[in-house]
């Protein structure tokens, strides 16, 4: 399944403005004016101005919280999207209790995360983002994410992605038996997405929380229906 | 296989769902159980001719008497220039009326007996249930399906097979039934997973001499999907094959390919 754009022109504007160089901007404009989250629970909130919306906005980070400020704009960002940007991109300070996370280590720790594989759930979102897909929650898909290859107004999503631990103790439960599989295939097709799984790797020795996200390996798989039906006609594959 | 036969086939095995393959298609498809009213279900036609073969208990597989007619192009192994089935291709061969089986030198085997064969016994000769009903379901639809490991001649060139000199009968001491013997006791089932099948896509020019290489080497699996480390261990192993698993359920047959990727790094 191709990408699905919205409308005649979609696809071109989406080229003529890649999100590699939205990202590039926020982040430098972020790192300017020494932007500032605070920690809530498993969310960051930020306190951004117009440039920040708009920048924020286009690259498809976080949620805006409406109210009445009319100079400033609140956004929540998902513990995902905060671990990337400060993490990865390192463009965003995270307060939590009043003092600056110096690094990931002290994000965890300090977060109350609502999944037990909350690391690799992070680490799944940063490699999708590195590679300037455009990440959103999934849970409306009964899945972690889904991947856009651009802004969600351009186009529709063509990846429902699922994260794993690549250790065989699959220790969140997803994907054990095969009516797991029926189930979200079945799903995804009706809603025109492939399912990848993102299988999280730790490499080297056993520390519970790494510091930094070179000590995580990532490896993608497609998982697909074959149908002997259709594919007679059209050549097995 | 003439194409109406195959339609019918198709129905007897309930409808499939067409499902999450389909290009853009965002509908609900439809795919209610095929339920039968009494006096309902399809019965297929009487074939005209009618071939026979005869079982060879030792061997768990039936030694085709009579070779006429083109399905055996893409049906049954050749070994010392006789022909032979497996229980799969027998039992699929006489539920489609096609294939009268000899027990000894008079009496035939019904489906009945057919039936317990493979429910008999820890192996049923090779064959589970669920085995023959993914065999069935990929013939009937037109595919070549071959057990994995079996080469379709003593002459095949399939690098994957039990070593070319046991095969070699001028060399061995064993009877053609012996060495098949060892070679359908080695493509049973192991505790981890392996192929159980080979397919190879519905081709008119199919030579058993040569077959090539097939589409796809085939897993059966059993309530839970293969493992990443199983996968990677048949990806390993079988380098270089497109693998895919199945699992049945309720008379529903499922394939699933587990591809690696690796998503484009977008501008």
């Amino acid at each position: 399944m191709g990408p699905r754009w919205k409308g005649k022109g979609a696809e071109a504007k989406a080229l003529a403005d890649p999100m590699s160089k939205i990202v590039s901007q926020l982040r430098l404009s972020f790192i300017e004016s020494d932007l500032q989250g605070l920690l809530s629970g498993c969310i960051v909130l930020l306190e951004a101005n117009a440039e920040q919306t708009d920048l924020l906005n286009r690259a498809c980070f976080g949620r805006p919280i409406v109210n009445a400020d009319k100079d400033k704009q609140w956004f929540q960002l998902s513990m995902e999207e905060a671990f990337y940007l400060c993490f990865a991109l390192k463009c965003v300070k995270i307060i939590c209790n009043d003092k600056w996370l110096k690094n990931d280590e002290e994000f965890w720790s300090c977060m109350t995360p609502k999944r037990a594989n909350f690391h690799n759930l992070c680490i799944a979102y940063s490699h999708l983002r590195m590679k300037n897909w455009v990440v959103r929650s999934g849970s409306q898909f009964g899945v972690d994410f889904v991947a856009y290859r651009h802004h969600p107004a351009l186009v529709h999503s063509e990846y429902a992605v699922l994260v794993l631990s690549g250790k065989d103790e699959n220790t969140n439960g997803r994907l054990r038996v095969w009516s797991d599989f029926q189930c979200t295939l079945r799903l995804c097709g009706s809603v025109a997405k492939t399912l990848l799984v993102l299988y999280i790797n730790k490499n080297g020795n056993g520390v519970v929380f790494p510091s930094c996200l070179e000590n995580y390996s990532v490896e993608e798989r497609m998982i697909t229906r074959w149908n002997p039906e259709q594919s007679r006609e059209n050549g097995t594959k | 296989m003439e194409d109406g036969e195959r339609e019918r086939l198709r129905f007897s095995e309930g409808r499939n769902d067409w499902g999450s393959d389909s290009e853009g298609s965002l509908e609900d498809l439809v795919d209610d159980e095929l339920c039968y009213s009494s006096g309902d279900i399809p019965k297929l036609q009487f074939r005209k001719d009618v071939l026979k073969a005869r079982w060879i208990e030792e061997l768990g597989m039936a030694e085709v008497l009579e070779r006429k007619g083109k399905m055996w192009t893409t049906t049954g192994i050749v070994r010392d220039g006789k022909l032979y089935c497996s229980i799969e291709e027998t039992l699929f061969l006489a539920e489609i009326g096609a294939l009268h089986i000899l027990h000894g030198d008079d009496t035939y085997l019904s489906l009945k007996d057919l039936y317990e064969k493979v429910a008999k016994g820890t192996d049923g000769h090779g064959c589970s249930w669920e085995s023959l009903e993914v065999y069935r379901h990929l013939k009937a639809l037109g595919y070549i399906v071959g057990r994995h490991g079996i080469p379709w001649t003593s002459r095949s060139t399939k690098t994957n097979s039990i070593a070319e000199n046991e095969l070699d009968v001028t060399s061995c001491n064993m009877s053609s039934h012996g060495i098949l013997i060892t070679e359908m006791f080695d493509s049973l089932q192991f505790s981890e997973v392996r192929p159980k099948f080979e397919v190879y896509s519905p081709n008119s020019k199919f030579k058993k001499s040569s077959p090539g290489s097939p589409c796809f080497l085939l897993c059966l699996t059993s309530d839970h999907p293969p493992s990443k480390q199983a996968m990677e261990d048949l990806e390993t192993r079988y380098e270089g094959n497109c693998i895919k698993f199945c699992c049945v359920e309720h008379g529903r047959v499922s394939f699933f390919s587990f591809t690696k990727v690796e998503l484009p790094v977008l501008p």
